[in-house]
This record gives structure tokens, sequence and C-alpha cells, in this order.
């Protein structure tokens, strides 16, 4: 089931000789436990594409539809709740810095099950199982600046897989860490969002960090320059 | 999940030392109520417990408390044969500062007619009422003193035969009650050096003036002595059934004096020397209160600003905007509320040290508690708008 489609999505920063076009007619589309992995040099639009898929930042241009809404459409606000639909239904991770500091890992994979209302022993074993399937349980009451980067990473996709997310955006998640334990994080992402039927949105500079994705695009100058299908997988 | 705590708990060191220092801000604000409190109940303590019906006083002055009035003592006399007056009795009250028991002390007198007259004592707990005309005190327990103490006060000495515990004078100190004579003569009196080098003086004026001999100077020495027989006040107390203005006018009109009633003459000290203390004691905890909020917003404001990432974050994950602001608030009155319950506890453990009286009153505590409250959210606005601007794209990017 398609649970992202992408319509000559434009995006525009300044105006004038100022103009960056960082993106032009992108169009996509992504099913049910889809793992696209998106490649491209700096500057090239894809942390823009990643931030525009989630209205972080406002299209210029195009059409979005989520899971079956209209979320964007050019002329003109969708009337949706994006931090609504970021909380029950989109997953993030960031290159770096993913975590509430003053939340231990634990309370860190809590808080998006706190936002939607999840409490008490069931958010509580949810968090377990998590942090079982991230390898990292028995790190679950410290700190982050007393994990390590690789273990921070693993923190993160667990509170981006908590909610179930249909979809989880990840802008170089393995960016900070060197190449076996870019792997190995990677490797636990693809395992568990293939488990829960959650489709992956991967930034990576590094290919070896994408092996064994369903569909890789090239993005150049904001537009998608090569599209590739991985038809073993079917 | 409670944010807010997560976040201080990390930042215990900090919290606590700001819930210290707002702590003792609030402390100065409530012993400054106590103060206000205090100062008005001692201010008006001694013409409560006199409670005459009216206080007879000094043409357009506004004594005995609140401004100096002298009046002949004989003119009680001629109160006591107005109308609808059944008794009118001399009364003098004024501060000194005399040794007691080898320390310096400041206290007030009153001087009144000990043989049935108002104005002395209410409340004797120990001893009894002075019952000879001379060299007998009432005195309040401020002083230390105990019963059959005998205490030298200028030129004569004077024994304790009884002790109070309530009224004081308008300036919290204590209260002495002696009988009139006493009251003017320690008021009044002078040693023999004085007396001699005032008779110098007027003789030298006299013996200047060119129509007057040497003798005849001699003879009019006697008649220029200063009077002494002067009070403050005349007390009044109204037959039954009498009409207290009908005699404040006639009193006003024939004897050309000043006359209130307890009611006003409470009103004065009110209104007059109690009423720039109020002021002043108001501005000062007003100027606290100010300060205390604009330290808490500072505080919460680095707070916040240390944590914009997480919450920019939070906005990024989808946390909505009441989940930020509860945090921001949450923590904001926390250290309100802990540094005013710091406070509070302090100056209740520490009331009874203070010099003056501080009267804490239950009231007053929930009051300043409700403006500190406000004052605290009124302190995180700063952070909240912050807070509130912040844009989720702020969690990406180093
Ligand atoms: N807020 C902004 N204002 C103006 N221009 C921007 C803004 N954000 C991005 N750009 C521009 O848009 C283009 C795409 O940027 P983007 O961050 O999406 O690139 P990227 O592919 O993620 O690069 P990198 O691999 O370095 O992260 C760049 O030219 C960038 O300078
Ligand atoms: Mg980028």
């Amino acid at each position: 089931m398609e649970i992202l489609r992408i319509e000559g999505l434009s995006k525009i920063f300044g105006s004038g000789h100022l103009e960056v076009r960082a993106l032009e007619d992108i169009n996509l589309s992504v099913s049910e436990g889809d793992l696209v992995a998106l490649l491209g040099p700096s500057g090239s639009g894809k942390t823009t594409l990643l931030l525009c898929i989630s209205l972080i930042l406002d299209p210029t241009g195009g059409k979005i539809v989520f899971d079956g809404q209209t979320i964007f459409q050019k002329n003109g606000w969708a009337g949706v709740d994006m931090r609504r639909l970021r909380r029950e239904k989109i997953g993030f991770i960031f290159q770096s810095h993913n975590l509430i500091p003053f939340l231990t890992a634990r309370q860190n994979v809590l808080l998006p099950l706190s936002l939607v209302g999840l409490k008490g022993e069931k958010a509580e074993s949810r968090v377990r199982e998590l942090l079982e399937q991230m390898e990292i349980a028995d790190r679950a009451d410290y700190l982050p600046a007393l994990l390590s980067g690789g273990e921070q990473q693993r923190v993160a996709i667990a509170r981006a897989l908590a909610n179930n997310a249909k979809l989880i955006l990840a802008d170089e998640p393995t960016a900070s860490l060197d190449t076996a334990r870019g792997v190995k994080v990677m490797g636990l992402l693809k395992k568990i969002a293939k488990e829960n039927q959650s489709a992956v949105i991967a930034v990576s500079h590094d290919e070896r960090m994408i092996e064994g994705f369903d569909y890789v695009y090239r993005l150049k100058d904001g537009r998608i320059v090569g599209e590739k299908t991985n038809s073993t997988l079917n | 999940m409670d944010l807010a705590i997560y976040d201080l708990k990390l930042h215990r060191g900090r919290f606590i030392a700001t819930v210290i220092g707002v702590g003792l801000l609030f402390t100065i604000v409530l012993a400054m109520n106590g103060l206000y409190r205090g100062n008005i109940q001692e201010g008006l303590a001694l013409i409560k417990a006199t409670n005459p019906d009216l206080w007879v006083v000094e043409r357009y002055r506004g004594g005995p408390f609140n401004e100096q009035s002298t009046l002949p003592e004989f003119y009680h006399y001629s109160v006591k044969a107005m109308p609808g007056v059944e008794k009118a009795s001399p009364f003098i009250y004024y501060t000194v500062e005399r040794q007691i028991e080898g320390k310096s002390r400041h206290f007030s007198i009153v001087g009144f007619d000990v043989f049935g007259g108002l104005g002395g004592p209410q409340k004797i707990y120990a001893g009894r009422n002075i019952e000879q005309a001379h060299y007998e005190m009432v005195a309040h327990q401020k002083l230390g003193l105990r019963l059959g103490d005998r205490i030298p006060l200028g030129l004569h000495t004077y024994t304790v035969v009884g002790l109070t515990k309530e009224a004081v004078s308008s300036d919290g100190e204590a209260l002495v009650y002696l009988s009139l004579p006493d009251a003017q003569e320690v008021l009044y009196q002078r040693d023999n050096e004085a007396v001699r080098d005032q008779r110098e003086r007027l003789l030298r004026t006299l013996s200047g003036q060119s129509y007057l001999s040497p003798s005849q100077a001699e003879k009019l020495l006697p008649k220029l002595q200063p009077d002494t027989h002067i009070i403050n006040a005349i007390l009044v107390r109204l037959k039954p059934g009498i009409n207290r203005a009908e005699v404040v006018r006639g009193i006003e009109k024939w004897l050309y004096l000043s006359a209130f009633s307890t009611e006003e003459e409470l009103q004065l000290m009110l209104k007059g020397r109690l009423a720039s203390m109020t002021k002043q004691l108001l501005l000062f905890r007003t100027l606290l209160l100010i300060i205390s909020v604009i330290i808490v917003s500072l505080v919460i404001y680095t707070f916040t600003m240390e944590k914009i990432r997480s919450i920019a974050v939070m906005k990024l994950i989808g946390a909505p905007n009441w989940v930020i602001i509860r945090m921001v608030m949450e923590q904001s009155l926390l250290l309100t509320i802990g540094a005013f319950l710091f406070g509070l506890a302090l100056i209740h453990n520490t009331y009874q040290l203070f010099p003056k009286t501080l009267l804490i009153a239950p009231g007053d505590d929930l009051f300043t508690f409700m403006v500190a409250f406000a004052g605290g959210i009124l302190a995180s606005i700063l952070g909240l708008w912050h807070a509130l601007k912040t844009q989720p794209a702020m969690a990406l990017g180093d």
C-alpha cells in the first residue's frame, strides 16, 4: 500500500538574485515497508526533501499525499495538524544530537509514547522491547552524554520506531559513526523497519550503508537524476 | 512525564542556589509584612488600651501621640465642668533615654492621676497599680525589671510595684507609668547646678532692664521660673447617653481646645505618623517582588536557552506546544514556590530575633504567595517566548 506520494515538489529559498532552487520537480512514491535511499553530493537538496516531506519546511510547489491524506498542495495549506501527524506516524533520526540530554535513554524512548498518551506498564514494556531490539537495554538508565555515538543513534532509532511510525525519515544517521558501527546501526534499522512494515527514507553519503535498500534515488541540484530498484527483493 | 523536573535534576546546584537567593528576598518581603503589622499594632496599642471617650488636646493639634500637644494642667478642671462630662483626667506622655540597671534604655513615660483618674495601666499581670502619690512605678516587662526593684530616675528613686505586658509606646518601646507629679518631675527635673545657672541667666536679663532696680529684679525672679504643671492631653469619660459631638463642639467653642474620639485618635496615627512608614514598606516590598521576578525570569530564560535544541527536537517529533509551555512554566513556578517556601520557613523561625516586633499574619503570607505565584508565571514569559518561536528545523545541523 502506498504511504507517501510526492508530485512535482519544489522548494525555493530566498528570492531575486539570492534565490536558491533547492528542490525542483521531485516525483516519488513510497509504499509500506519500502527502504528508500537518497544519495547525492552536498547541497543537492537531500535534507531539504526530508524536511519538506514532514512539513517542517513549507514546500514552494507541488503536492504531498501521506497515508491517503493530502498534506500539502500548491496554493494553500491542506489544513492538517502536522505536529500530530509527526508524533503519531513519522519517526525522525538525524545525524547527531538526536536525544534530549536531560532524559535517560529509557525516558527518551518513552517521550513519543507519552506524547500520544501511552502510559504505565504498557509504555514501559514497549520501551524495554525496543531497547532490547536495538541491543541497548543495558544502558537504559544512562543519560545520552554517557553513551557512545553508536549507542546514542540506536536509542534514537528506538525512539523513532516507538509509535510504530509508518514512515521513518533518517538524515545521515551513520555520519558520526565509524563504518563498522554504521553498518550495525543501519542493519538494526533495516531489520526492525521490515518487521514493523515501516517505510524508511534514509539519506547517506556512503553506499555501504544502504546495501539492501529497495530503491536508491540520486539527487543533483535539487533534481532526481538517477533511480535504481533492487529487484532481488520482491 | 515530568520534563521540567528531569531537567532541573541535571541543574540541581543552580536551582538550589537560586531558590535560596530568591528565598532570601521573599524573607525580607515577609519580614516587612510583619514589620508593617507590628508597627501598626504597636503604634495604636496605647490609644486602644487607654480608650477614653474623648482626647482633649491643644487647639488644632493632633496630639498627644501623632503630634506634640501641651496644656496647662489645671485645664482639666474646666473640661470637667463642661456639661455631659463625667470625668476628666490629666495625662502626660513622653519618651526618654535613661540608665536602668547600668544600661541606657529607651522608653516612654505615662503620667496619670493615680487616684481614680483615666489613663493608667490596663492589665497588671504581677503586683498592683500605683497607690501612692509618689515614688511608685508600673513598668512593662520589656524593661526586664522585677517587683520591688528600686530604679533611680532623675532626682528620686522609684519602686516597681506592678508589671504589664500589653500596651507599648507608639514606637514599640516599653512603657513606664508614674503618678502625674512624678512624671512631670522626671520630665522637668533639674539638678542644683542647672537651677542656679538658670537663675543667673534670668537675673541678668532682668537687671538689664533700665526700669527695674536690682532689688525689684531680685523679687521678680521667682515669678519667672518655668511652669512645670504642664500636661499633654485630658482624658474624658462622658456621662451615659450624652451626645459626643455636642460635647466636642462645646469644648472646641468655649475652651478653645480640640477633642477627638478614640477612633479619630487612631485615624490620626494611621494617616499621620504611621502612613509614611506604610508607604515606605509598600514601596520596598514592591521593589523586592519586582527584583525577584526579574531574577527568576533571567534564570528561567537561561534554563530555556540551554535546552532550546531539545525544544526543537520535541517540536520535530511532534510535541504539542502545551508540553513545552508546561515545561518552562513549571520550572518557573517550582523556582518561585520553592523560594517562597524557603522564605516562609525562615521568617517563621526567626521573627522573634528581630529587634522590632514582627506580626506574622497568615493572610499576609497568603497574599504574598499569590503575588509570588503570579510573578512566577510572569517570569516564564521571556523563556516561553523564545521556546515557542524556536523552529523544529533547528534540531538538525550542528
Ligand atoms: N534555510 C535555507 N535558506 C537558504 N538556502 C538553504 C537553506 N537550507 C538549505 N539551503 C540551500 O538549499 C540547498 C540544498 O541544501 P540541503 O541542506 O538540502 O543539502 P544536502 O543535500 O542535505 O547537503 P549535505 O549533504 O551537505 O547535507 C543548498 O544549496 C543549501 O545552501
Ligand atoms: Mg543535509
